[in-house]
């Protein structure tokens, strides 16, 4: 059973959600899913774009103005 | 304004211009353009810090302090500078006018929020990131647009030397962000 | 055909455990955008009416700043930042084409004023290298990383409503205060020493463009394979 992991990063500032993203990602099985939580308007494109180029899953969602939930599924 | 709204929401070109992020490269052009349109229409490139040295001298003034007999601020054309107000000062409506700009693009985008401190290691940050960045950008002639960005740009050898010591600092400031500030 | 129905989750979707977190409606900023953009348009007219055209066209071409930097989330720390923190050159490619395509127009006005006999604009930025420059910039690319952003990245924080960002920026402005302090300091013992050093008057005009393209062309590939390199190392 793959399990999900929730990331809280709301305040935090560039580059602190995507090194957070990466260090939970390493403790990760293949097939778990993050959700990280960001109101960082740079860290909406940086952490996801990172993400592709890692070759993970990405989907963004919007959950209120200014506030987004990128959700991570690892594929390696 | 309802239904106006809605369907403005819902258009493919307001998504792609106002509400999805650009490609890095298209903020890349366009900053060009509008760096060349400094020089040829204002006489002058971009630039941010200097006039935050002003900024500081007028907030001193403010509390009771003065400047004018600082080697910085002695020449007739900052003492006149200072003397006009801010009002006066093109670099100072330059840089309201980003901070103006930036909050329009948030706001047709839907995305303003406010962001509070949320921890000490912010606070410590913020303040000695900015001690740093003010002192440095006055002894070294300005900040990552008007040394760095205006510099090169300018032909300047100054803006790559600039560069390469920025460099080896962003690295420093990497290692103590984690360590740290995280 | 584009006119077919789409189904809700196209990619496939990721699957996660449905939860039942209460949501906020999402408000509508769109009016209050529209708004920003009228009052903006009506402070350069008022600027320009008032105290001057210089001002308001500066205020204008500020705006536009600060709406590019944002849309794009360009940011000159990222560009300087990411290389060594996490790999990614996305930035420091975008902020080297900028560099490119500037330098270009920059050098075309000053080329034109040059042989027209009129004094080259802009010519105040090409400033003297010293212990000065170096030390100042190693202080910035410090701040401008635990920051969070650097003096325009700032501003643009503050447009975006960030707490963190409107602390840094009074504290830039203080620091800026000590440094202007200490400036003749600097300028005795370092700065006056320096020489600037305006590339034209070393290559030659086209000389100068040629060699600084190069430059850049070659720090772009150098992050171009940075970044492949990580990311290949990264996949053990």
């Amino acid at each position: 059973m793959s399990k999900e992991v929730e990331l809280d990063c709301m305040g935090e500032a560039c580059p602190v959600p995507l090194i957070k993203c990466e260090k939970a990602l390493e403790g990760m099985d293949v097939g778990d899913v993050l959700i990280c939580q960001i109101d960082h308007s740079c860290a909406m494109k940086n952490v996801p774009e990172w993400a592709r180029e890692q070759g993970h899953n990405v989907e963004i969602e919007e959950v209120d103005d200014g506030e987004w939930e990128v959700i991570i599924e690892k594929v390696k | 304004m309802k239904k106006f709204t809605d369907k403005i929401k819902s258009d493919p070109y307001y998504k792609a211009w106002l509400k999805e992020a650009w490609p890095y490269l298209t903020g890349a052009i366009l900053l060009s353009v509008f760096q060349i349109v400094s020089l040829a229409a204002a006489g002058s490139p971009w630039g941010v810090s200097g006039t935050l040295a002003n900024w500081g001298a007028w907030l001193y003034k403010l509390v009771g302090g003065s400047v004018d007999k600082w080697y910085y601020f002695a020449s007739d054309a900052a003492q006149a500078k200072l003397a006009a107000g801010p009002l006066q000062d093109p670099g100072t409506l330059r840089n309201l006018g980003l901070i103006a700009g930036a909050l329009f693009a948030v706001l047709i985008a839907s995305g303003f929020k406010f962001k509070k401190i949320k921890t000490w290691k912010q606070i410590v940050a913020a303040v000695l990131g900015g001690l740093l960045m003010g002192y440095g950008a006055r002894i070294a002639f300005g900040c990552n647009i008007g040394a760095l960005y205006s510099g090169i740009a300018s032909l300047s050898l100054s803006g790559w030397v600039y560069a390469a010591f920025l460099f080896l600092g962003a690295i420093v400031g990497s290692k103590l962000l984690v360590k740290y500030f995280m | 055909m584009g006119d077919q129905p789409q189904t809700a989750n196209s990619e496939g979707g990721i699957r996660r455990s449905t939860r039942t977190r209460t949501r906020k409606k999402k408000k509508n900023q769109i009016p209050l955008g529209i708004l920003a953009f009228l009052l903006i348009v009506a402070i350069g007219i008022i600027l320009s009416l008032t105290v001057g055209n210089n001002v308001a066209l500066f205020w204008l071409l500020g705006s536009v700043f600060g709406f590019i930097l944002q849309r794009s989330r360009f940011c000159f720390t990222a560009s300087m930042r990411d290389p060594y923190l996490t790999g990614g050159t996305n930035l420091t490619k975008a902020v080297l084409t900028a560099f490119a395509v500037t330098t270009i127009g920059f050098a075309a006005i000053k080329y034109g004023a040059f042989t027209r006999g009129l004094p080259i604009p802009g010519q105040s930025y090409v400033v003297p290298i010293s212990l000065a420059t170096a030390v100042g910039a190693f202080m910035f690319g410090i701040g401008m990383v635990i920051a969070g952003g650097c003096a325009s990245g700032t501003l643009m924080r503050v447009g975006e409503g960030f707490g963190m960002q409107i602390l840094s920026l009074f504290f830039f402005i203080v620091g800026s205060l000590l440094g202007a302090a200490h400036f003749g300091w600097w300028k005795l013992n370092f700065i006056v020493r320096g020489p600037s050093v305006f590339l034209p008057d070393v290559f030659g005009w086209v000389g100068a463009v040629i060699v600084q393209l190069f430059i850049i062309a070659l720090l772009w590939i150098a992050a171009d394979k940075w970044a492949k390199r990580k990311n290949v190392s990264d996949g053990h």
